[in-house]
């Protein structure tokens, strides 16, 4: 399906799961979801026959100091449709915490484990979150903009 | 007179007994000449194995599109002297927990139980060092010692790996001594003889080699002599990209050496038993017997030729997994030697009538 | 540093073992593991219950970096991301930053990025050969690849002066136009290199010891394939049709005759099958692209310094030698990018090991693994 078409079925299906729904510039469907919706639709997007996102491409987290938020982004495929979408549920930046994708995609367990390795998001029902590039015993986070170790210096923003 | 291996084993006999009547103790030939005979086949071995080394380094490298050694001697000939030496001053190093005598003794069992399988092999007639009536048996019974050694080599590393590799290795040989004996069972049928130098002499004067009735019996021998000698596609004991050296991986030095060497004399003596029992010996082909090529030069170059093709596997054939090794020792090649035998015992009674049994 | 299994993490905090059972640890330096990559086996005799990778050996936090440079200087790091088949990440980051800042490069740029990432995806699937066939024990075909190897390796170094890391494909464009004798040795090249092809699958692909090694081993069924992730030739061995790009093509892969190689069986000798047949695809897509290059300029016309704009982010896959290699990029209107993600195939690949390898004996590790095509370096990053 096409992105606007995609955006307008979404707008109905989904009209209290999703915050918002938006065409970016560069031609990407994003949706904004809440944190209590992020799981269902999620798992409404994997099964309902007409969006079938069978393929979590990406999963990752950005941090925005600034408005006090990460962000965890996760990127759908569907393989019998060909199209793509972008879901993005914000969590608060002090006590990041969200429900985990890893019963919906299994591909999330790894994705998951590494945003809480690297950004310190805590996901909520993972089977096995541990860190899995860092050291076991590291207390940092290394991919958040406030991360000041081992000799990194932070530029002032 | 013709220069044969006869007279030359003749000539030096009759000097060495001169020697001895000169000394006085002449009472002792019996004793001094096999001495001196396992002497001459350690050092010819010795020469031989070096040479086996550069030899599968240079063939393995033509298969593969490269030179090979080039640059220490002619062709790259004194190779195998030069690592001779650097393994020899290389610095020993042993594991601390290790079980010190087993250690000690594992490398060098192996090395002298493979040595000891070359003194019943007939060069030429007469040219052996010692030549047994129960020359096959024998052979089969040193053969047996590697498997002990190989067990100790691993158990005493006292390293999971190299326990793995030995137990590994273990069964490899167990197994495929089995179908290695029974491939033997129709040539000592068709002889009636155990000894090497006899089954020769009868395919002297039967005319033909035993490869053509037997060509089972080789395909099969070559099987488990590869796998005896723990050789590529059956090399999963050693194998590099798994654990790392299996029963070898503690040993570094002359201990690795041993080792080394023991394997390549396993494959010396396997090819020559092969040569003796299935492309006649010293027996030269029918049609160039006009050029009175001396017999032992004919053994050397079948010998050098069965080389060739054991080298050969190593290099095109990827390796079995342990239990598929097993599967086809034990599923494959007994079953097949088995009937072998049958079958040689069938058609020998249909040539030959119930009188020549 | 704490070693922590994965049940015993569960168990909170004791070894849990059964009877006969121990631990062998395929260690980071190992001849095998196709670089640094950790494995703990639990085993009982030769049987694997249990594997578990532990990653980060090759950590070197190039997403950290990147966002620290600018654009341009972040297609230098990319290629240390997988440096096996460094066009193809080039080609992924340079792409990522021309959709998120609107550039379209030139067309012959556009012929030549394609002749050189199939060139790399030829390249890296001979080393994958060699690898391969080494680990499972034929020792001989590795040097047959390599030989292959180093014959593009001549036509990269002709073109971009390097041989491994190659920084040629940039935003907006390639670095530098080739030379005029490029064309004609890469002709005489897929000449001599399409029979060889058949030639190595003649030396493996039917040999009985092959056969028992790869046949059966290590199947992922189609189901559990896309569950977890696993992309690439991996997945086209269990009969899945994803290849970026024939389902979201770019460069211009729409408008070349290509067949995706796809295998139903699932198993390692599926995977290795869909890699030979891609040879054959890639000489195939390298010959119609060198009939259809034009002159031209080699770089479109971009602003001096590249700014994103404001707000901006783009997600942008491509098929790379491993399978689906993405970058995510977010932009804040500075030179900079804010976030930079590679999304590496390797990385999921390698999480269905430890289903495939239960129950099996250790030596299937070795096949798996190299079936997989894993490049330590990706997955870390």
């Amino acid at each position: 399906m096409k992105n606007d078409e995609l955006k307008s079925k979404i707008e109905v299906d989904f009209k209290e799961d999703v915050q918002s729904a938006v065409i970016s510039a560069q031609k990407e469907l994003i949706l904004t979801v809440s944190s209590e919706r992020y799981v269902a639709l999620c798992q409404k997007l994997r099964d309902e026959n007409e969006y079938f996102f069978n393929h979590l491409s990406c999963l990752t987290a950005v941090d925005f100091p600034k408005e006090n938020k990460i962000t965890v982004v996760s990127h759908l495929w569907s393989y019998k449709y060909f199209h793509q979408l972008t879901v993005k549920v914000d969590t608060d930046r002090n006590n990041p915490k969200i429900a985990t994708l890893e019963n919906v995609w299994k591909s999330a367990n790894w994705f998951e484990r590494e945003v809480f390795d690297l950004y310190g998001v805590v996901f909520e029902g993972h089977t096995d979150l541990r860190r899995i590039m860092m050291p076991e015993d590291y207390k940092k986070f290394p991919l958040r903009k406030d991360f000041a170790d081992d000799g990194f210096i932070v530029k002032p923003s | 007179m013709m220069f044969t291996g006869e007279n030359i084993v003749q000539i030096v006999s009759d000097f060495l007994h001169w020697i001895y009547s000169q000394l006085g103790i002449s009472s002792l030939a019996g004793v001094i000449d096999p001495i001196i005979a396992a002497v001459v086949m350690f050092l010819f071995i010795a020469v031989f194995v070096m040479f086996l080394v550069w030899m599968e380094r240079k063939v393995s490298a033509h298969m593969q599109s490269r030179i090979g050694p080039n640059r220490v001697g002619p062709m790259g000939l004194f190779q195998t002297v030069a690592d001779a030496i650097k393994l020899t001053i290389k610095e020993d190093i042993k594991p601390v927990h290790r079980d010190k005598i087993p250690y000690f003794i594992a490398p060098i069992v192996t090395f002298v139980a493979t040595f000891m399988g070359m003194v019943v092999i007939p060069f030429d007639k007469g040219m052996v060092v010692q030549d047994l009536n129960v020359g096959i048996l024998y052979i089969i019974a040193i053969t047996g010692f590697t498997v002990i050694a190989i067990l100790t080599a691993g158990w005493s590393s006292n390293n999971k790996f190299a326990l793995l590799g030995g137990f590994r290795s273990a069964a490899q040989i167990i197994s495929y001594e089995v179908p290695l004996v029974l491939s033997v069972v129709p040539i000592i049928m068709m002889t009636g003889t155990l000894s090497l130098t006899g089954i020769v002499e009868y395919q002297r004067q039967a005319g033909y080699w035993f490869i053509f009735p037997q060509i089972i019996a080789f395909i099969i021998f070559i099987t488990s002599a590869t796998a005896e000698a723990n050789r590529a596609p059956f090399d999963i004991p050693e194998a590099e990209s798994e654990l790392i050296g299996g029963f070898h991986t503690e040993y570094s030095g002359v201990k690795f050496a041993m080792f080394f060497l023991g394997e390549y004399i396993a494959v010396v003596v396997s090819s020559s038993v092969a040569v003796t029992l299935f492309f006649g010996g010293w027996l030269p082909l029918s049609f160039l017997s006009f050029l009175h090529i001396p017999g032992f030069i004919w053994f050397l170059g079948k010998l050098l030729l069965v080389i060739y093709l054991i080298m050969a596997f190593r290099w095109t054939f990827p390796r079995l997994r342990v239990d598929q090794l097993m599967d086809f020792g034990w599923k494959v090649l007994i079953p097949v030697s088995i009937l072998n035998i049958l079958l040689t015992a069938a058609v020998w009674l249909l040539l030959y009538g119930k009188k020549a049994l | 540093m704490t070693d922590l299994l994965l049940s015993q993490v569960k168990a909170g905090g004791e070894f849990q073992f059964g009877a006969d059972e121990y631990i062998v640890n395929l260690g980071p330096q190992h001849p095998a593991t196709h670089g640094v990559l950790r494995l703990i086996v639990k085993l009982d005799g030769e049987t694997i219950k249990e594997t578990t990778p532990i990653l980060g050996y090759l950590h070197r936090s190039i997403e950290k970096i990147c966002e620290n440079r600018t654009y341009p200087q972040c297609i230098t790091y990319t290629d240390r991301v997988d440096y096996v088949s460094a066009m193809s990440v080039n080609l992924a980051f340079a792409l990522a930053t021309e959709k998120l800042m609107n550039i379209e490069a030139p067309s012959r740029a556009q012929w030549l990025r394609m002749i050189f990432v199939e060139l790399q995806r030829l390249a890296s699937h001979l080393l994958w050969m060699g690898a391969f066939a080494g680990d499972i024990g034929a020792l001989t075909p590795f040097l047959y690849g390599l030989r292959e190897r180093e014959r593009i390796m001549d036509l990269f170094e002709m073109t971009c002066g390097q041989r491994l890391t190659y920084n040629y494909i940039r935003i907006g464009g390639v670095m530098i136009d080739i030379l005029p004798d490029f064309v004609p040795k890469c002709r005489a090249f897929l000449d001599y290199f399409q029979p060889k092809i058949d030639e190595y699958e003649d030396l493996l692909s039917y040999n009985p010891i092959f056969l028992e090694r790869t046949k059966g081993v290590g199947i992922i069924t189609p189901e559990v394939g896309i569950d977890a992730g696993v992309c690439g030739p991996t997945l086209r061995g269990s009969g899945i049709a994803c290849d970026v790009r024939k389902q979201q093509s770019y460069l211009y892969y729409d408008q070349v005759q290509f067949n995706e190689c796809i295998e139903t069986a699932g198993d390692c000798w599926s995977r290795y099958k869909v890699r030979m047949n891609e040879m054959r695809e890639s000489v195939s897509i390298i010959r119609q692209s060198l009939e259809r290059l034009e002159p031209g300029p080699i770089e479109a016309k971009m602003p001096p310094i590249l700014k994103a704009p404001v707000n901006s982010e783009i997600y942008s896959r491509i098929e790379s030698s491993r399978g689906e290699m993405g970058v995510y990029l977010v932009g804040d209107g500075t030179a900079k990018p804010w976030k930079a993600k590679f999304r590496c195939a390797s990385f999921n690949n390698l999480y269905v090991l430890d289903q495939l390898t239960r129950g099996w004996k250790i030596a299937d590790i070795m096949s798996v693994l190299g079936s997989f095509d894993l490049i330590v370096p990706e997955v870390d990053r």
